[in-house]
């Protein structure tokens, strides 16, 4: 007598494994995933950073300040400073800095949630006094005046500008006595 | 994984009733339908992986002479690079003429002057305003990589390594210098 044949609907597959793996990656993503922070958000150009290869420090995340110089695509002559502080308390106080109130109108002050652009190399250099005397202020009020907690600065430029721009800043960091800073780059691959 | 959910208790189910000729079934274990968990999961991936950027950028230092009196240095310890305004680099050591060099040979080129003068070299940067960004750091990439390679150099002799730099600002004497070459 033949075999019935039996007829199969479909069939299973164990997923376990799979979501194993997929769970994995996730919790890996969801970790590692930094969001735009605020500065980036009001960023309105985009930065092409040279590639270096002999750097290995990465940029810190807390205790920058960072002069952003980037092209601008359709007037090239209207290129300006933009200055940010990583910290967000850090940079209220020194937005309300009143040595900073002959040019950062409040309009400009309302404008300027996460970075202030600059128009002139003056308006730079009390920005850059000022927010090292601002943090050196508030280290002292939290009790984290550490080597660490000390305000790094750092020039982040588009790699198309022209020296000129770097140079000037550089300028304004030796004018006021901060002789030590950084370049912004990206890993060459 | 066709089919619904067959969730049911591994366990004993209260029996119908007393006379009941149906022998308990007895199950073993449970299966879950694990599709829809599967694709919210695959989604939340997707959107951290397009989301993450995973390269953080990079710093390198820097450093600017203070604001004091100019300092007397001899000529003869002075390693100088200039960049002219078409991007071609120019090197010289003490008083010499000018040589042309191409970046990738900037690095043996430094490692070799400074072994030759062990910490005494001072190297100095002269580029000009219109020079791309992007040359001065490729610049200094490589004068960087080239610090590591005396450092290294020196420490195999017990030395420490002073690096002595400086960026300065390009005069009409340097660029009338390096204009025809």
């Amino acid at each position: 007598m033949p075999k019935v044949k039996m007829k199969r609907t479909g069939f299973v597959i164990d997923m376990t494994p799979l979501v194993d793996i997929t769970f994995l990656l996730l919790t890996f993503f969801m970790f590692t995933a930094k969001f735009k922070s605020e500065a980036d958000n009001e960023q309105k150009f985009q930065i092409k950073r040279p590639k270096t290869q002999a750097d290995t420090a990465k940029l810190p995340e807390k205790d920058v300040a960072v002069i952003r110089i980037a092209i601008d695509s359709t007037r090239p002559s209207d290129t300006a400073y933009y200055f940010s502080v990583a910290n967000p308390e850090l940079w209220m106080t020194i937005k309300d800095d009143p040595s900073l109130a002959e040019w950062l109108t409040p309009e400009r002050k309302e404008a300027s949630k996460a970075m202030i652009k600059t128009v002139k190399i003056e308006e730079l250099e009390t920005l850059i006094s000022v927010s090292r005397t601002q943090s050196k202020a508030f280290n002292i009020t939290k009790k984290t005046a550490t080597e660490k907690a000390q305000l790094r600065f750092a020039i982040d430029a588009d790699k198309r500008i022209r020296f000129k721009w770097i140079a000037n800043a550089m300028e304004a960091m030796r004018r006021t006595r901060q002789t030590q800073f950084n370049f912004v780059t990206d890993k060459q691959q | 994984m066709a089919g619904g959910g067959e969730l049911g208790g591994g366990g004993g189910r209260p029996k119908r009733g007393k006379h009941s000729k149906r022998k308990p079934k007895k199950r073993l274990g449970f299966r879950i339908d694990m599709t829809p968990l599967v694709d919210i999961t695959f989604l939340l991936l997707t959107f951290f992986m397009f989301v993450t950027t995973l390269t953080t950028p990079q710093v390198m230092d820097m450093a600017v002479p203070p604001e004091t009196e100019d300092v007397e240095v001899a000529e003869s310890k002075l390693f100088t690079v200039r960049v002219r305004e078409d991007g071609k680099i120019f090197y010289n050591q003490a008083k010499d003429i000018p040589q042309p060099i191409i970046l990738k040979e900037l690095r043996t080129k430094a490692i070799r002057s400074n072994l030759d003068m062990k910490n005494e070299l001072i190297t100095v940067l002269k580029i000009d305003e219109n020079v791309a960004y992007e040359t001065v750091v490729n610049i200094l990439d490589e004068l960087n990589l080239a610090e590591i390679k005396i450092t290294q150099a020196l420490q195999a002799e017990k030395l420490n390594r002073e690096r002595k730099f400086t960026i300065s600002p390009m005069t009409d004497k340097d660029k009338e210098e390096i204009k025809g070459l």
